[in-house]
């Protein structure tokens, strides 16, 4: 699966965009689990539940199943306008 | 219509391109967003403004057809710039069109704040010796 990061997101993963091809993240949940180990700076801000997910460019609410083809989307709430 | 790109744009020449389609347009209401040089305080010198591209085209594209759906709506028109901003540079335009006047007051406030809201855009403000991503007004 596409992982894309967006703001100051990207700044902490020091990336734009990744692949993950591990087998056990199937959801949400367990992609924040992997994500939050990779990069420890990111744990904070997805326990304080701020940052919005989008799948297939839809934003997503609950913990739901992922995909090998799917893009995921992370990134703070949004500022434009 | 919706337009994402990074140059600048006629208010007018825009508005009227959209006009000249429909003879039925008794009132265009438009919002335009321009980059100010002073946020909480400090001196702006200027922004960037990161898109999720494609998520923006298809949220915007949602809101248009909830918006025809709630007002008598003739056309939509949003234009929405990223990259670079200067001072006094046009960040967006809404412009609803409708027969009479309340349904493109009304509609183009809704979009307008259905975009600052859900609309996968994210500014980042340039100061003289940082630089800042916004955090969400609405």
């Amino acid at each position: 699966m596409k992982i894309k990061y967006f703001s100051w997101i990207k700044e902490i993963t020091s990336c734009d965009k990744e692949i993950l091809n591990e087998n056990n993240i199937n959801n949400i949940e367990n992609l924040k689990l992997f994500l939050s180990k990779k990069y420890p700076n990111l744990k904070k801000h997805f326990d304080k539940d701020v940052l919005r997910f989008a799948i297939n460019q839809e934003y997503i609410a609950n913990n739901i199943v992922l995909e090998k083809n799917d893009e995921i989307a992370i990134f703070p709430p949004v500022s434009g306008g | 219509m919706i337009i994402i790109q990074k140059k600048d744009f006629n208010i007018e020449k825009e508005i009227l391109k959209i006009k000249s389609l429909h003879n039925n347009i008794g009132a265009v209401t438009s919002f335009i967003g321009y980059v100010r040089d002073i946020n909480n305080n400090k001196n702006v010198k200027s922004i960037n403004i990161e898109v999720y591209k494609k998520m923006a085209l298809s949220e915007l594209n949602n809101i248009i057809l909830l918006a025809k759906k709630k007002w008598s709506l003739i056309d939509c028109l949003i234009i929405h710039r990223n990259g670079l901003l200067k001072i006094n540079d046009k960040i967006v335009l809404v412009a609803s069109f409708s027969e009479h006047r309340k349904d493109s007051f009304e509609s183009c406030n809704y979009i307008m704040d259905y975009l600052k809201k859900d609309a996968p855009f994210w500014k980042k403000e340039n100061y003289k010796n940082e630089s800042i991503w916004l955090k969400n007004t609405n």
